[in-house]
């Protein structure tokens, strides 16, 4: 009797720890969510250069990889075109275009920029850059920037969004790289 | 040195024994009881009843009856033998005239607690088996499980940093060793290089090694080897016992506290319980010059058993939890290529900072459950039917180092990765004893897994069941035993992923995959003389490709890799053949050789694509999921030498040579050769101190020469050479041997990276680092 009585203790003991003890079980598995990509996926670099003597000359060119790393590939590659001895005022846009509605992810650069910088690296015969916006701190960002290009011919332009939160300095050698594209240049 | 760590696994439960000065007192109590039968409780004659603590023995008579006379009162260690039984070790407290039986029974399985401390490794099977030692379990205390197993020649670690560490065996580790925390299966994202295994090493009582493919026994995926972690036995005599262990690190100004409380009640003696518990945290790490910023880590645990144990039937309840939160080194996550060239070029890591004990971006955050049941019964006199059921969650977010660009999302501290898999394994074992020179098991064994992701898609949800049937007998017969198994696995398993179509529309896929496969074991040992023993095994081994291998598509980030699956991977099939020599002339020397030879068909390895994937990033080496059959071979080196009485040597060192065959090349990430020798003093024991050593300890490995060209990143780093220290001793203080350890890693503070280490390319390894370990146990014991 008493043996019975124990046992029935130890079972029920047993019992209450084991369902104490367990979490939520989510063992049936649902369907996933749709692709939630990285918070702030940038799918998209678009390049507007304008002709500091013609405003009605516009160029434009877009890199552009519509499901981000991995996946299917870019898209989208175009070729810098531009014309010689001019002065080109190029702004730059950044996009997440797996969200709906589309994501500028460029005005949130802008926001936080004192963490932010955009390199330019120009490589054969390519534009000279000068960047033309500052941060908060009068760093330059490079949203905003102005090519001048001298003569005919063929060359880059490596365009680099450098993540710098705490250690911006002005220059490129800090921080996690987050955009770099290389960009093939043609002056004619 | 085998025999002496067993003296010591001898000797440890009378550490917590009360001594008995039989000089000083009148000592007239006396200690009797009958010797009975678990099973039908006959008396059983010529049982040998010995109490160890003042050596006096005695034998019972026919009736089972002994008689032990002019004792002092006091708790004493009774040891109870009887041929064809299981040893019984048993705490007896002795007052006035005690009566006390004992219940030997003839079965290995039931009395653990016994077997464990009496039957040599080399009896239980004919896979090489090496069990880590009490003194190196020690030793390791306060670090990881990986660190506890190194040990073992041939066992070596897979880092990722300092604080993720995955034990490799012959060269292989992640999804290719099966590890079995008491008996189950453990089951995460073993997958990942960076996830190490959720297991509090305080939890071992025990850690064994078995080498080489086994499916056997333990189900599919044991392609290089299983590694079993148990507990403790619990107590079978009344009373409560327990152990607190502090342990503090100078590197990371670490700080651990474990603690367990085992019991028996006199009112219920079939209920045996333990609670037990784990907290460590350390802040920044620090390599010989510079701090490893956000190196920190905390970690909870708490388990607990409850053992009803009768003789014909019993039960078990284990459950336990892991919980850990750890920081991943910040300079490690890099952008692209470039940003890995120039963080490999820089002399120190492109960040560096001061100590601290927060933890920030990018972090890990696991947790660990187990709840596992075990209910067995005696089926007559035949055999013994066991019962396993377990259920495993496992929760995983994983912290990218930079939270988004938005405020408002970045106020949430989001988690860039979840992982969470719910499993359920159920096993029925049948157990039967020797009839005729066989004994055997035969089983069946399932399990479920669901696994959901949030976040980043780097594995797809899926659904899996998994089956299997075993049978396992075994000959002995003096000299020799002879050792066959074969088993039959199926696998299902069903994907569900989404899949870009184009133009920003994601369409949902859901194919399964089915997987079958039988595998088989064959071994022995041949016991020339108690000098010299051979032991052989061959054995195959399955596993099914992982779901990372068939599915993972994309970037990932610290590797700097774009990795894509390949959904027509087929399963991988191992073979190996495993050769160990035992040989001790004298109880001066022991050597132990093994050379191992492992098939590999189908082997998945990452093979480079031709051309970089250009992504907005820049440009990312990709690799395909691809198969190929490889071999991997080598040879496991042990010997023990005792220079003096008190002055020991012990080499140990591993060799491993791995081929992909259908690409004539070197397979990449296996280890470097290495050898350890170590040199220990034992201090006689004296009054109040006793088991006291010093020990140094000399580490040696070597370049890994055999690697491709262009292959890698990054060449391997080369040789390096290290020196540990070792101190330890017991003092007795009230009747408790309090446990006093120091131990020194790292002792010249050398600068070195380890071609295992998958942060290499960032920094260096871990510097000096000494530890300090106490531990204390006690003990009370009640009249039975």
């Amino acid at each position: 009797m008493k043996t019975k009585m124990i046992n029935t203790i130890f079972l029920g003991l047993t019992l209450a720890v084991a369902l104490i003890g367990c979490k939520k079980d989510d063992d049936l598995v649902p369907l996933p969510n749709p692709i939630v990509n990285e918070q702030e996926l940038i799918t998209t670099m678009k390049l507007t250069l304008i002709d500091s003597s013609d405003a009605a000359n516009i160029r434009t060119a877009t890199f552009r990889d519509p499901d981000g790393d991995g996946g299917v590939s870019y898209d989208l590659f175009d070729t810098i075109r531009l014309e010689p001895a001019k002065t080109w005022y190029v702004s730059i846009l950044l996009l997440n275009e797996t969200a709906a509605p589309i994501d500028t992810i460029s005005n949130e650069v802008l926001e936080e920029a004192n963490d932010h910088l955009i390199c330019f690296s120009p490589g054969g015969n390519s534009a000279t850059v000068l960047i033309t916006d500052v941060d908060g701190n009068s760093f330059p960002i490079g949203l905003q920037s102005k090519w001048k290009t001298t003569s005919s011919g063929l060359g880059t332009m490596q365009i680099e969004l450098k993540h710098q939160p705490g250690i911006k300095n002005g220059t490129c050698g800090v921080g996690e790289t987050d955009i770099d594209i290389l960009f093939p240049v043609k002056i004619q | 040195m085998i025999k002496l760590i067993q003296l010591f696994i001898l000797l440890m439960p009378l550490i917590t024994v009360a001594q008995v000065d039989s000089l000083s007192q009148k000592c007239t109590s006396s200690l009797s009881g009958k010797i009975l039968d678990d099973h039908d409780r006959s008396g059983l004659a010529i049982a040998t009843i010995a109490i160890l603590e003042i050596q006096k023995k005695t034998i019972s008579n026919e009736e089972g009856n002994y008689l032990i006379t002019n004792l002092c009162d006091g708790v004493y260690t009774i040891k109870v033998t009887h041929q064809g039984c299981d040893t019984i070790l048993q705490k007896v407290t002795v007052l006035g005239h005690t009566i006390q039986n004992f219940y030997p029974e003839h079965h290995a399985e039931l009395l653990r607690t016994v077997s464990v401390i009496a039957e040599r490794p080399l009896d239980q099977t004919t896979q090489t088996k090496n069990e880590v030692s009490i003194e190196k379990l020690n030793q390791s205390k306060g670090m990881s499980l990986g660190d506890a197993l190194k040990s073992v020649p041939g066992v070596t670690t897979l880092n990722t940093g300092s604080s993720i560490s995955k034990p490799i065996i012959h060269g292989l580790h992640s999804n290719r060793i099966l590890i079995l925390n008491n008996g189950i299966r453990q089951e995460g994202q073993q997958w990942g290089v960076e996830h190490s295994p959720e297991i509090d090493p305080f939890i071992a009582g025990k850690l064994t090694v078995i080498k080489g493919a086994n499916s056997v026994r333990y189900g599919s995926d044991a392609i290089a080897g299983v590694i079993l972690v148990d507990s403790k036995p619990l107590r079978d005599s009344v009373g409560i016992n327990g152990e607190i262990n502090t342990i503090g690190t100078t590197n990371g100004r670490g700080g651990t506290v474990s603690a367990y409380l085992d019991g028996n009640f006199k009112k219920l003696r079939p209920l045996s319980w333990r609670i037990q518990g784990t907290l460590k945290q350390n802040g920044t790490l620090s390599a010989p010059n510079y701090y490893m910023i956000n190196t920190g880590l905390k970690e909870s645990n708490f388990s607990y058993t409850l053992q009803w144990k009768k003789p014909l039937y019993g039960a078990e309840i284990f459950y336990s939890q892991f919980n850990t939160k750890l920081g991943i080194f910040g300079a490690s996550h890099i952008g692209n290529l470039t940003d890995l060239q120039r963080a490999f070029d820089s002399p120190v890591p492109l960040e560096t900072g001061g100590f601290t004990y927060a933890i920030n971006r990018p972090n890990q955050n696991v947790e660990h459950e187990l709840l596992k049941a075990r209910f067995y019964f005696r089926t007559r006199d035949v055999g013994k039917l066991s019962i396993i059921y377990a259920r495993q969650y496992n929760l995983r977010y994983e912290y990218d180092k930079n939270s988004p660009l938005n405020d408002s999302l970045a106020a949430l501290n989001q988690h860039d990765l979840q992982f969470e898999i719910t499993s359920h394994t159920a096993d029925i074992i049948w157990e039967h004893h020797t009839v005729k020179h066989f004994t055997g098991s035969i089983g069946i064994s399932g399990i479920t897994q669901g696994n959901t992701y949030e976040g980043r898609a780097l594995i797809p949800n899926f659904r899996n069941y998994s089956g299997g049937v075993f049978l396992i007998e075994r000959w002995k017969k003096k000299r020799l035993e002879i050792e066959g198994g074969v088993r039959y696995d199926y696998k299902w398993l069903r994907i569900y992923k989404y899949e870009y179509v184009g133009t920003s529309n994601y369409e949902l896929i859901s194919p399964i995959h089915q997987f079958e496969n039988v595998s088989g074991n064959f071994g022995a040992i041949f016991k020339k003389d108690s000098t010299l023993n051979f032991s052989i095994n061959f054995g195959s081994a399955w596993r099914a490709p992982s779901v990372s291998e068939l599915y993972s598509d994309g970037l990932h980030h610290g590797a700097a890799a774009m990795e894509f699956g390949n959904r027509n991977l087929q399963t991988e099939i191992a073979y190996t053949g495993i050769f160990t020599i035992r040989y001790s002339p004298s109880k001066k020397l022991f050597i132990e050789v093994s050379p191992y030879y492992n098939y590999i068909a189908n082997f998945i390895y990452r093979q480079p694509t031709e051309a970089p994937i250009l992504t907005i990033r820049g440009a990312f080496p990709g690799f395909n999921y691809a198969q190929a059959n490889a071999v991997l071979k080598g040879c496991d080196v042990y010997a023990n030498y005792h220079l003096f009485k008190s002055v020991e040597i012990t080499a140990k060192g591993s060799l491993l040579r791995a081929w992909n065959k259908t690409q004539n090349n070197w397979l990449i990430m296996m280890p470097a050769d290495r050898i350890e020798t170590e040199i220990t003093y034992r201090f006689k024991n004296g009054k109040k101190i006793s088991h006291s050593y010093v020990s140094a300890s000399a580490l040696f490995v070597n370049k890994q020469w055999r690697v491709e060209p262009n292959v890698d990143f990054a060449p391997p780093p080369p040789a390096y050479f290290l020196l540990n220290m070792h101190a330890s001793c017991a003092i007795q203080v009230a009747n408790q041997h309090i446990e006093l350890g120091v131990s020194v890693t790292n002792l010249l503070n050398t600068s070195y990276r380890d071609y295992m280490d998958q942060f290499r390319y960032f920094t260096d390894a871990l510097g000096r680092n000494i530890s300090f370990r106490i531990k204390v146990p006690f003990n009370t014991s009640f009249k039975n």
